[in-house]
């Protein structure tokens, strides 16, 4: 099978502190991964790796073949709710139509405008498209940039952190779609029910990065919650390979 | 009125080709949040007039292109040490200005047009500076409409538009020099202390009121050519300073506009 995503030996230090150390791994066409971690564990660094948003200190990636930098390209990316500038007047529309955009194409045209309708409606979003971007709760503004997403067309999809500060409903919403989805899909998350969604593999990333190839959860709900400590501890020993 | 209009008719195209500028780079500047960098650009050109003094340099060619170095300084400042950049807008800032008092003061004689340059006089606008106005917003007005995408994805988002490769540092540096050219154009009229505010006045204003960023450079260009217009006529019947009349009146709407936003949004 095809691999989308080949990562060899990489480190990455910012300053002289290595944040990630030696991680190796393939991502095959098609697969769904969760990457799942303490915070400051070297998640969003990863992330910002493979879309060449950061220069490794060694080792490289390959996305499909190519350097970040050229396929990136590939890659529907849900940043980090956070860091936007939420005053800028700006219709939903708008924000969708951006990943209609590439280094050749500035402008939008009669294709552009289908697909945002059609992606609207395949995420329940066409009521919000008029309203500005400001205005929406956490979970439409969430959901209008994983449309931004997939107006990108692509081939992997990256989601970091995509059910942060949003409501149970809306959760559940992002996973179901996600599992329609037929395309390379990588979810990075704190939040340990990314284990439940059906994923292929789970990268426990904490500076090191630990693969799991069956998905049994380490440990059962107390209560109905799990305790996010203990799985981490379990997911970052012996019992996943570290390759 | 017929002749005050025609004793203003420089200042009033002036402030017209003025909030074509305002309405279009102000409101670029501040969806990038680049005001300070715009202030430093504006209070560093000052550099440029007292090279113009002591060379003996036209100084509207001098100042244009001391702020188009200063720009592009900024813009390669901000790709190498970004978070270094606050300190090093301050010192681009003081920089400037420094080389332009010491220049002036070696230039023996009287300097009248310094203090043109530092508070401006709308009401002194000559025909040379409005083709220079004419011809900058033709450019700016051809960049934007070129580009207009680019700018409003990168604004609201830089990461995203780097993982699309668009040409972001190429979106930046260009945005920096308009505001360079834009700014030194209205130096003349309204100061190099005074211009930055009102190139964010009305932009500011305009982005409370308007739903998309074509709507929002539209209205600050109105706001700012009422506000020039308006104060003109109040500088005239008052007998004042026209520049700080204008920046005066804008300012007291700008705060009258805060207080009401914010007596809207608090709970």
């Amino acid at each position: 099978m095809q691999l989308a995503i080949e990562v060899k030996h990489l480190f990455f230090a910012y300053e002289k502190e290595y944040v990630l150390e030696d991680i190796s791994a393939t991502i095959k066409d098609r697969e769904y991964i969760a990457i799942i971690g303490p915070n400051g564990g070297g998640k969003s660094t990863f992330v910002k790796l493979l879309l060449g948003l950061l220069t490794p200190t060694k080792g490289t990636i390959t996305i499909y073949g190519t350097p970040p930098s050229k396929g990136r390209e590939l890659i529907g990316y849900l940043p980090q709710n956070i860091h936007f500038n939420l005053d800028i007047p700006l219709q939903a529309r708008e924000v969708i139509l951006h990943g209609r955009l590439s280094a050749k194409k500035r402008t939008f045209d009669r294709d552009d405008l289908q697909m945002l309708e059609h992606i609207a409606q395949q995420l329940h979003i066409t009521h919000l498209l008029n309203k500005k971007i400001g205005e929406l709760s956490g979970g439409e503004r969430q959901r209008v940039l994983l449309a931004r997403a997939l107006a990108t067309k692509p081939k992997i999809l990256i989601l970091d952190e995509p059910t942060a500060a949003v409501d149970f409903k809306t959760q559940k919403e992002i996973y179901q779609l996600l599992q329609e989805l037929d395309l390379t899909k990588i979810v990075v998350s704190h939040d340990v029910n990314i284990l439940l969604q059906g994923v292929d593999r789970v990268f426990y990333i904490n500076r090191k990065l630990y693969i799991h190839n069956n998905i049994n959860l380490p440990i059962t709900p107390q209560e109905g919650h799990f305790c996010e400590m203990e799985i981490f501890e379990k997911l970052g020993s012996e019992n996943g390979c570290t390759h | 009125m017929v002749a005050l209009i025609e004793l203003l008719s420089n200042s009033l195209i002036a402030a017209l080709l003025i909030s074509i500028a305002i309405g279009i780079i102000g409101s670029i500047m501040l969806i990038n949040r680049y005001n300070y960098l715009a202030a430093s650009i504006a209070h560093g050109s000052y550099g440029g007039v007292g090279i113009a003094l002591f060379f003996s340099l036209p100084l509207l060619l001098s100042t244009t292109l001391f702020a188009l170095f200063l720009a592009l300084l900024l813009a390669y400042l901000s790709y190498k040490e970004p978070k270094r950049l606050d300190i090093l807008i301050s010192v681009i800032w003081a920089m400037g200005m420094s080389i332009g008092i010491i220049l002036s003061d070696l230039t023996p004689g009287y300097h009248s047009d310094l203090l043109a340059y530092l508070f401006g006089n709308i009401l002194l606008v000559p025909n040379d500076d409005l083709y220079f106005m004419g011809i900058v917003d033709c450019i700016v007005l051809l960049f934007v409409w070129q580009n207009f995408h680019y700018l409003i994805a990168i604004a609201y988002d830089k990461e995203f538009a780097i993982t699309r490769n668009l040409p972001v540092k190429m979106m930046h540096t260009l945005i920096l020099v308009f505001i360079a050219l834009t700014i030194v154009m209205s130096i003349r009229s309204f100061g190099l202390i005074l211009v930055i505010a009102l190139f964010s006045i009305p932009p500011f204003i305009a982005e409370k009121i308007t739903k998309n960023a074509q709507s929002m450079m539209l209205a600050a260009a109105v706001i700012a050519f009422f506000l020039i217009v308006a104060g003109l006529f109040l500088a005239y019947f008052l007998n004042i300073s026209a520049t700080a009349a204008i920046i005066l009146l804008a300012s007291a709407i700008f705060l009258l506009f805060f207080k009401g936003l914010k007596s809207t949004t608090s709970p």
